[in-house]
């Protein structure tokens, strides 16, 4: 894990060369949900593969770039694609992007997801506002030699997510008139969406989404001491005794159709952000 | 893991040519309990990294050496500092030094963690005595090819904690009138503390105590036939409807503090092992 910091600044070099301004947040759009891209006021942009020591995005409905500029009038930087576990990288090199984000000086990340719901009273194409996780991808990217330039050996995980900001979220979509809820998401390694079995036990364990990423990128964010602000975007009802194929077509669709309560809460947090007194 | 074997030798044969006798007891210490084994009388000790295939300890509160020595009358072998999954070692690797306390002919390994309390009648500072566990690391020092001479492929576990063992040390800590619960770890990967959701989970699913290590070492013993002692020293209590943040530190000064009722523990055990000894061999 020592090598990381080195890697994690030669990307950061390269992003700077293009965009200087330190950065206020960064955003990671989930599958489905890089539409919210378009609002920001391009500066610079770069597919993954021009970035050193990115990986290159293989999931579908992801397309692989980082865009930087601003948003709110704030500096972000925003992920439109991200990696996976179940595409074969390491934890570590799925959370590289979030340490970079770091680097360049963001002190906040606003992760988005297209999840499962299995909360009985989500319906599709609800948001959740993520209050807390259960990490079940059975590894973390905290594994190895912890180096104390980026974090502690252990970190604290009592609150991961930010409690003012997610208030802040339920409080836009109440303004905006769309369902959002609070609850807990759940990540699994995937590919596979779960068995009816697998649904019940996640269920039982406490969870009301189930999703196959962002869980380790917020364990890093908090590990590098950033505050985190997560939605999940449910794409499709996973209630095991009625339990319908997943329709992949469909949950992009939907998570099409959602984008816009997710643009509103991305972009009311981030004015709620600009607003505050430095 | 056929390979494994003869690096198994290599690190005994490394101690034996320092240190003659055979330890009848082998002693992992958890996080700040390293003091645990004050009254050991230490005839040798090895760094990590002098031992032949032993990775070197990187956690906090963790020394990194082994000690070999008497402790209650009987030669034992003590790891002051252990390995942990989350630093990135194989299991393997987490388990080696059982592996190596085993090839030395020690029948009895007494494995001590730092833990978090998961049951709201725990307190910190208290000691629980493991009477099973539950591998939520998904990881298992037994993946790959088993070598027979090692143990079986299919161990079982349904006592991998020595009931009498459990017994004896229960009874130790009433007499030296401490706290002393009995309870199910769980073994976590790490390294960051759960979230509050994840500690209703694991407490809803039966555990009492929840921790970083243990359960990997377990698994080799139980493989390699010995008898197993487990003491958890409750360092904190997961409250997850009130969470308070946790810290390293924190939870190693709390284990400063209880070190000696697990030394007190680990004493008698091995008392009790030796006149046990004594009387078979008198039979």
């Amino acid at each position: 894990m020592l090598d990381l910091y080195d890697k994690i600044e030669t990307a950061a070099a390269k992003i700077r060369e293009s965009f200087p301004t330190p950065l206020h947040a960064g955003i990671i759009l989930g599958t489905g949900l890089g539409g919210l891209a378009d609002q920001i006021d391009v500066k610079a942009s770069f597919n993954y593969e021009e970035i050193p020591n990115f990986p290159e995005s293989t999931a579908l409905s992801h397309r692989g770039r980082l865009v930087c500029g601003t948003l709110e009038d704030l500096p972000v930087v925003a992920m439109e694609g991200r990696f996976h576990q179940y595409e074969g990288y390491s934890l570590q090199q799925i959370t590289l992007p979030v340490r970079v984000m770091k680097a360049l000086g963001a002190e906040l990340l606003i992760v988005s997801q297209a999840v499962g719901g299995m909360n009985p009273y989500y319906d599709s194409g609800d948001v959740m506002i993520i209050d807390d996780h259960i990490n079940m991808m059975g590894d973390n990217p905290l594994v190895g030699v912890n180096d104390d330039r980026l974090g502690p050996r252990f970190p604290d995980m009592c609150a991961p997510y930010d409690a003012k900001l997610i208030e802040k979220g339920l409080e836009i979509a109440r303004q905006q008139n769309f369902a959002a809820h609070k609850g807990v998401v759940v990540a699994v390694t995937g590919p596979n969406l779960e068995t009816r079995a697998e649904y019940r036990f996640l269920r039982a364990i406490g969870a009301d989404v189930v999703g196959m990423s962002t869980v380790p990128e917020v364990i890093v964010a908090v590990h590098c001491g950033m505050r985190v602000f997560g939605v999940s975007v449910i794409t499709d009802m996973c209630l095991p005794d009625a339990l319908e194929p997943a329709d992949v077509e469909k949950i992009i669709a939907i998570a099409g159709a959602a984008e816009p309560k997710l643009r509103a809460l991305v972009t009311g947090v981030l004015a709620y952000e600009a607003a505050k007194p430095r | 893991m056929v390979f494994q074997r003869s690096q198994i030798e290599e690190a005994a044969n490394h101690i034996r040519a320092a240190w003659k006798p055979n330890p009848r007891v082998g002693i992992v210490l958890g996080s700040g309990l390293g003091s645990s084994v004050e009254s050991m009388d230490v005839e040798v000790e090895f760094e990590y990294g002098d031992l032949p295939h032993f990775p070197r300890s990187t956690a906090i509160g963790h020394r990194g050496r082994l000690l070999a020595g008497e402790l209650a009358g009987l030669p034992v072998i003590a790891m002051q500092g252990r390995f942990h999954l989350y630093e990135g070692y194989t299991p393997q690797q987490v388990a080696f030094p059982v592996r190596v306390m085993r090839g030395l002919g020690a029948d009895l390994l007494i494995v001590c963690n730092a833990a978090g309390g998961l049951h709201s009648t725990y307190a910190a500072g208290d000691i629980m005595v493991i009477d099973n566990h539950i591998n939520m690391m998904f990881q298992n020092p037994l993946i790959g090819i088993n070598d027979d001479r090692l143990g079986p492929r299919f161990p079982d576990m349904s006592s991998p904690y020595d009931p009498a063992l459990i017994q004896q040390a229960m009874g130790i800590a009433c007499e030296h009138d401490f706290t002393c619960h009995r309870g199910v770890y769980i073994g976590m990967l790490g390294p960051n503390y759960e979230t509050r959701a994840e500690y209703r989970f694991l407490r809803r699913f039966g555990g009492h105590v929840v921790g970083m290590s243990t359960v990997t070492e377990v698994l080799a013993a139980v493989h390699a036939g010995m008898r197993v002692l487990g003491l958890s020293m409750i360092a904190n209590v997961a409250t997850p409807d009130n969470l308070v943040a946790t810290s390293g530190a924190e939870v190693v000064a709390v284990a400063d503090r209880a070190a000696n009722k697990v030394a007190t523990i680990i004493h008698g055990i091995i008392s009790q092992f030796g006149a046990e000894l004594q009387e078979r061999a008198g039979h």
